[in-house]
């Protein structure tokens, strides 16, 4: 052992270290085996509004009892008891500490990416750190870029000549609302509406008009399916599908039986189509109610045979399918 | 190249579904929604036979996430997937999102996070199976080809790959993963003997 100058080497390595965990830009929690604070640094006295003097010495667990069944909990057991390191990311673990930009004003917490490693301490059982980073910025400049990517993405989702989403649209949407209808237990209606003998209007008319005639019952629709998450979108041809999120099978039939009711109400002349001599819809319904949950595949395919059955029954009709069993409605 | 007994093999088999099924529970926790994680199967591959096994074609991108383990036994230890399928996995885990070409910054931290559950949790399990002490280092998330990610830790062609292969079920798709165990000579003869001796205590003495 040499020793130099006037300060010892052991004190002046330890003021050194203490200097540089104050001053380092993140978060630095010790704890010893009992789970005990040992070490609170100057970060996390400012981002956390506890300073170091009430934290030290307190188990982490009566300082935050809520982290004890999270990921934190299960990740400074491993630490501890299994020398296992373990990461918490901020996107699978939402801000699991209160820690704040400003710990004196509050507001939203802090993006936080987190890290628990294992740490042999010479003659003393194993203790832990926990390392916060703040990610806040990473995290906003990715939302920013999904924004953007979302504005660019919904040009490319939309069908060309109606302006209502296009089948790609459809599908995205239509797998992401089933999975968000059975994470929050609720009940998703989808709406298969196909305009009457458009075939014979295209060849009466021309294809301009069968255009125009696809444009004006697109905005129809658009115009009534209005509410936060419905999706309406060409389907294919003269096929439009309507997405109802939160919404039953009697909500959906309601909903349905307007829509025929207000494109009948259009008068829109199409000599050929029989008796009715204007452009007339018919809707298939199919629902998902929460107990019996389906995939989207099925979910379509209901749809399709309630239109089918529709279509057989003749023009200007709604037909729902529930649990497999067909029922006519309206005629 | 086989190195284990029918019956040490069927055991370590065992270790590993133990070891997923944690991970499974896990991760089940985080996203709030049912995962289901089983190893159907493992080998014992050398990396070069190991690299093929996970890509069909020469140039195809892997995600990997490793983790050095070291005790009893030593070992690098990687979670592997074809990068289209951790753009999926990662989706399903986040829920809403609008996907991108590739992983995001944060997207490659959640996959570092479920590699570091997957590779804990299968780890952890062998160690106290066979009631011994290892000690790990922090994920690391790598892309490349398969054979880059296999030789990231630097050991030679020829070294010893025990290959699992994961079968992840989120929200009813399936998605195949592998993990890789990367063992030297002394590495796999120390697990053989943890096996055996696993074997003994639970077989008892007779």
């Amino acid at each position: 052992m040499t020793e130099t100058g006037s300060m010892q080497p052991d004190a002046q390595r330890l003021s050194l270290l203490e200097s540089v965990l104050s001053a380092a830009n993140l978060g630095a929690i010790v704890l010893d085996s009992e789970r005990r604070i040992v070490l609170w640094n100057r970060w996390m006295e400012r981002h956390s509004g506890c300073p170091a003097s009430a934290a030290l010495g307190v188990d982490f667990f009566t300082l935050y009892p809520d982290l004890l069944q999270q990921r934190v909990g299960t990740a400074i057991g491993q630490a501890l008891r299994d020398n296992f390191p373990s990461l918490l990311s901020q996107t699978l673990n939402k801000a699991p500490f209160a820690l704040y930009a400003n710990a004196a004003l509050r507001g939203e917490r802090m993006q936080q990416a987190v890290a628990i490693t294992p740490v042999d301490v010479a003659g003393a059982t194993r203790h832990c750190l926990i390392q916060i980073n703040d990610v806040s910025n990473a995290v906003g400049r990715e939302k920013l870029l999904r924004d953007q990517t979302l504005v660019l993405r919904t040009e490319t989702f939309l069908d060309g000549l109606t302006g209502v989403a296009n089948r790609r649209h459809f599908d995205v949407a239509m797998e992401k609302e089933l999975r968000r209808a059975k994470r929050i237990d609720s009940a998703l209606s989808l709406l298969m509406i196909d305009i009457d003998s458009f075939k014979s209007y295209n060849d009466h008319y021309g294809h301009q008009q069968g255009d125009a005639c696809l444009i004006k019952v697109a905005a129809t629709l658009a115009e009534m399916l209005q509410r936060p998450g419905d999706l309406l979108a060409r389907y294919g041809g003269e096929e439009f599908a309507a997405i109802l999120p939160e919404t039953d099978a009697a909500h959906a039939l309601q909903l349905a039986e307007a829509i025929r009711a207000r494109i009948c109400g259009l008068d829109i002349s199409h000599a050929r189509a029989g008796a009715t001599k204007h452009i007339t819809v018919c809707i298939g319904i199919a629902t998902m109610n929460i107990p019996n949950p389906v995939d989207s595949d099925a979910l379509i395919g209901a749809a399709d045979r309630a239109l089918y059955l529709a279509k057989h029954a003749g023009r200007n009709r709604v037909m729902a399918q529930s649990q497999g069993k067909a029922r006519q409605e309206i005629g | 190249m086989i190195p284990l007994t029918e019956l040490e093999h069927d055991a370590l088999v065992e270790i590993f579904n133990i070891g997923v099924g944690h991970a499974a529970a896990s991760m089940s926790a985080i996203v709030n929604e049912e995962v289901k994680m089983s190893v159907p199967s493992i080998s014992f591959l050398n990396r070069a036979s190991a690299a093929k096994l996970l890509s069909n074609k020469d140039d195809e991108r892997i995600c990997g996430v490793s983790q050095h383990y070291e005790g009893a036994f030593n070992t690098e230890a990687m979670l592997m997937f074809p990068e289209n399928k951790s753009l999926e996995i990662v989706r399903l885990m986040v829920g809403e999102s609008v996907p991108l070409q590739e992983l995001t910054e944060m997207e490659q931290e959640a996959m570092s996070e479920i590699g570091n559950i997957i590779l804990n949790s299968c780890v952890g399990t062998l160690a106290n199976i066979f009631q011994l002490e290892l000690h790990g280092s922090l994920p690391l998330y790598h892309v490349g080809t398969s054979a880059e990610i296999l030789s990231a830790s630097g050991s030679p062609d020829d070294t010893t790959v025990l290959m699992l292969h994961i079968d992840f079920l989120l929200e009813k798709q399936q998605i195949r993963g592998y993990v890789a165990f990367i063992l030297d000579l002394n590495s796999l003869q120390d697990l053989k003997h943890q096996i055996n001796r696993y074997l003994l205590r639970s077989t008892g003495s007779a």
